[in-house]
């Protein structure tokens, strides 16, 4: 089937116009953390860090043990009775605007256009699958955009059913950005058809689990960051920045949150490579060949494998384990930008 | 490699900790204590060999070996490799004469191959095992003890719900049990000082399912071993026209499992009738091919009934378990040479091999004399599918497809060398005892230098009456793999198993619910409900708290004749 050249066209836009969507949304989130750093209850929150700074310092140690807030609830159970149920709160979402309006107003135009980015940017992957009529993922500029989009549509929906995740707005909206603009002006290749090595719907299945687990180990990836950012701000360092630290989520609830991704992704990861070695047994005669494509999709295998096993282990658990993740990250970049880029191998197709 | 290895000490609040301490024997590893550090005891030799197991089974060295395994494999994906392309390896030889030898040495052109290499996965393996055994039988013996007695304090675990009810002690637990058995829980009815209680856990598959992923990359290991000593592959190269029956010596190229010999390899035969490619005529990805087929008449057994099958890419033939997969493509002009005499020395298609995406291709054409120690004819050079000649330059393929062929040679006279002992190569010509002839065309291309200019229909002539060489036409080559593994058949099974018990293992919580039921000074009794997770971030808040209201719900107030469930 030949390309449909006006839906290529589109597409182009359609990215285009994400592109600009989710730059006014990633200044948007800017100056929200911006002014809400000046508010009164920053401030406020300033001081009184100030106060218990000492005492703050000498528990972090045991944060994981420990939580200091309870919920305690009381329900009518039915019968007249009441159930007392005490439990370990949650943590209480810190608000990024720390009640300031300027701060509140900004936030809410950042967050519209995030959905309004998400739009145009749903519309240019869509319209590019139409018009080379096949998944549109299949070379290095499809990939990125796809890839953004998973990370875009992650983060989306998790703020759609109002998970804690509105602190992830400005770091995930900064990466979709860039990625897209890599992917925009680096990696732009025309709407094609397939090299004969890509006519399988393994297509389908291998690289849709590839994308998928990228995106997430990126969302994956800021949550650590943040967390040991976090957690370097808790034992008393960056202190300067104590106002913007206390309005992201507790350095236990970051931990948690870049785990559960991980743990959550890494059987699709898994599953991934597994259906790529299944193609590669189809394609080229042998399930395993230590491509270098192969080889480093392993590696993150393996880095991200013992990021899980150094969670649980003594004098591992942590920062330790957090930094195995942060490699296991730049494992995955490599795989991609790297190995793509400078190491030649059977995963070399059109456009990169 | 056990995931949870120190879970209990690691997993539990500070809280728990206390109530729990009674579990702490049935801690599940076999990996020394955090703090028992890297000190060498002084054992003696078996005290010392169980100090090494220990220390090869402990978490930290599967860490390590974790992070050997992943630093090991970064040179085979940058340094070229033996196993994927050997020419390379020889390329990489020649432009580094000093450090070639070296790296050698180190196998690190035979990374997955090399002994340090397979140490490390042979230690974490052994590790793994060394985890894993223990780990099964303890989880046997957890999945079919009972969960552990309620704690005295339910108000230290993380979850606490209670309510007062003045229905009998008795009634509360049995419906308790049944709740938490509706759930699923495993469940068991005690009592102390402090009254009676239900303790019950959830969660058994989380470990199952951490067993299972581990020991199914033994599984893994063990297919991929089976295939290394029962399979073979093969590659050949068929030209257009020619065929290939399934014997030692017509592969180009054959590696045999320890445990294959000759006479295993299937009975197959084929011939490649025509082979077709399309490519990309516009845009940004001018050049790229879009099709591949191989059309191949086959017969499973020399007696079998001749089959026609279209080969692709990802449309491999398979013959009773043998696959045939097309890997490469390229030209093999058609040339005829003569000798002065005019007897034909050479007639048929010669394999070029392609250099670039526009299939510049080099080879060699060898046409030994007519008779025993006369003068040989050799050729070699170009051949360019879709030839440009801009003027005053090298003329070049734009083109990957067959549009305007042309061959440019280079010719020479003397002995080709072909009689000696020794391979040589089939896409060049061995030069030493051969003088380069003299055949600049009068309207060939200054830049083209001394060599031939020959268009499809086209006789070159060669100087002092040497002969001549038509080039006929053109056929095109297709490569095809040719591979048995029968590890497969434990490769795929094992690895989905993987997949699965990786799922259980990472998505499942494990937790612990308890209900007490206790005397108050009132004469009412205190219903406590409380649950400890025992997997991070699994605290079952939502499961206790709705079984203390399902239960303060269903128990009757007051309640002189029992439950009503």
């Amino acid at each position: 089937m030949s390309i449909n050249e006006n839906f290529a066209h589109y597409s182009n836009l359609f990215i285009a116009l994400a592109l600009v969507a989710y730059a006014a949304a990633f200044f948007a989130y800017c100056g929200e953390w911006a002014f809400g750093t000046s508010s009164r209850f920053g401030r406020s929150i300033e001081k009184l860090d100030a106060k218990g700074g000492k005492a703050k310092g000498a528990t972090v140690g045991k944060q994981a043990a420990a939580p200091a807030v309870e919920s305690v609830n009381a329900t009518d159970g039915g019968n007249g009775v009441t159930v007392l149920t005490r439990a370990v709160a949650e943590d209480e979402e810190p608000t990024i605007s720390g009640g300031n309006l300027r701060a509140e107003i900004v936030g809410r135009f950042a967050v519209m256009a995030s959905f309004i980015g998400f739009g145009f940017h749903f519309a240019g992957v869509l319209f590019r699958g139409l018009a080379a009529h096949r998944v549109p993922w299949a070379n290095m500029y499809e990939f990125s955009c796809a890839a953004a989009l998973a990370m875009s549509f992650a983060y989306l929906t998790l703020l759609v059913l109002r998970k804690k995740v509105r602190w992830m707005g400005l770091p995930v909206t900064a990466i979709v950005l860039m990625t897209l603009g890599i992917a925009y002006t680096l990696l732009y290749t025309d709407a094609e058809e397939l090299v004969p090595a890509l006519h399988s719907y393994w297509l389908y299945i291998h690289v849709t689990a590839a994308v998928i687990s990228t995106g997430a180990f990126g969302v994956a990836t800021v949550a650590t960051a943040l967390y040991l950012l976090k957690s370097a701000n808790e034992e008393g360092s960056l202190s300067r920045f104590n106002g913007t630290f206390d309005r992201l989520p507790s350095s236990v609830a970051l931990d948690r949150t870049a785990y559960r991704v991980i743990a959550f992704i890494f059987p699709l990861w898994t599953f991934a490579i597994m259906a790529g070695a299944i193609w590669a047994e189809k394609a080229w005669g042998r399930y395993w060949g230590w491509d270098p494509k192969e080889t480093w999709s392993f590696i993150v295998w393996v880095v991200y494998a013992a990021y899980l096993h150094a969670r649980a282990t003594h004098g591992w658990k942590g920062k330790a384990a957090a930094y195995v993740a942060l490699a296991a990250f730049a494992c995955v970049l490599f795989n991609y930008f790297g190995v793509n880029t400078l190491l030649t191998g059977k995963h070399s197709y059109a456009g990169l | 490699m056990s995931e949870q290895t120190d879970e209990a000490a690691e997993l539990l609040t500070e809280d728990a900790v206390e109530a729990v301490t009674a579990e702490r024997a049935e801690k599940l590893s076999t990996a020394p204590k955090a703090d028992d550090g890297i000190a060498v005891p002084s054992l003696g030799f078996l005290g010392m060999l169980r100090w090494t197991w220990r220390q090869l089974t402990s978490m930290r060295i599967a860490l390590v070996l974790l992070f050997l395994l992943s630093l090991a494999a970064i040179p085979g994906s940058i340094l070229p490799q033996r196993s994927i392309d050997p020419s390379k390896v020889l390329t990489f030889f020649q432009s580094h004469t000093k450090w070639a030898p070296i790296l050698d040495k180190l196998q690190l052109f035979d990374v997955f191959e090399s002994v340090w290499f397979e140490a490390i996965y042979g230690l974490l393996f052994i590790s793994l095992i060394g985890c894993i055994v223990p780990r099964s039988w303890a989880h046997f013996k957890a999945m079919r003890a009972n969960p552990p007695a309620a704690p005295r304090n339910l108000k230290r675990l993380p979850v606490h719900a209670s309510f007062s009810t003045t229905a009998q002690a008795d009634e509360v637990l049995k419906l308790a049990t049944k709740r938490l058995k509706g759930r699923r829980f495993k469940t068991v009815r005690g009592e102390d000082r402090a009254g009676g209680w239900v303790s019950a856990e959830k969660g058994f598959l989380r470990e199952t399912g951490n067993l299972l992923f581990h020991l199914s990359l033994i599984g893994i290991l063990t297919g991929v071993a089976l295939g290394h000593f029962l399979g073979f592959k093969g590659a050949v190269l068929v030209t257009e026209g020619t065929g290939f029956s399934d014997s030692v010596t017509s592969y180009d190229s054959l590696t045999l499992g320890p445990w294959v010999g000759a006479q295993d390899l299937p009975d197959f035969s084929f011939k490649l009738n025509k082979f077709t490619a399309s490519y990309q005529e516009s845009g940004d990805q001018f050049a790229q091919p879009r099709t591949f087929d191989a059309y191949v008449t086959w017969k499973a057994t020399q007696t079998a009934a001749a089959k026609n099958v279209d080969v692709q890419v990802n449309e491999p033939l398979s013959v009773n378990g043998t696959n045939i997969f097309l890997e490469g493509h390229g030209y093999s002009p058609v040339v005829e040479v003569k000798d002065g005499k005019g007897h034909v020395l050479y007639n048929g298609p010669v394999t070029f091999l392609g250099q670039d995406e526009y299939f510049d291709s080099s080879g060699a054409i060898k046409a030994p004399s007519y008779t025993a120690g006369g003068t040989d004819l050799g050729f070699q050079g170009w051949f360019l599918p879709t030839a440009f000649v801009p003027s005053g330059q090298m003329p070049a393929s734009i083109f990957p497809a067959a549009q305007n062929p042309m061959l440019i040679l280079s010719a020479y006279s003397g002995n080709l060398n072909m009689n000696g002992g020794g391979d040589q190569s089939v896409y060049s010509l061995d030069t030493s005892d051969m003088k380069q002839l003299s055949v600049k065309a009068k309207g060939a291309s200054a830049a083209s230098g001394n060599a031939l200019e020959l268009k499809v229909g086209q006789t070159a002539t060669l100087p002092n009456s040497l002969g001549s060489i038509t080039f006929v036409g053109v056929k095109q080559w297709a490569q095809f793999n040719i591979a048995y593994d029968p590890g497969q058949k434990v490769v795929l099974p094992s690895a989905i198993l993987a997949v699965i018990g990786l799922i259980g293992s990472l998505g499942l919580r494990r937790r612990r619910i308890w209900v007490r039921v206790s005397e108050q000074a009132d004469g009412t009794r205190l219903v406590e409900v409380a649950g400890l997770a025992r997997t991070e971030g699994a605290t079952p808040t939502a499961e206790v708290t709705q079984t203390a209201q399902s239960l303060a719900a269903a128990v009757r107030q007051p309640a002189p004749d029992g439950a009503s469930a």
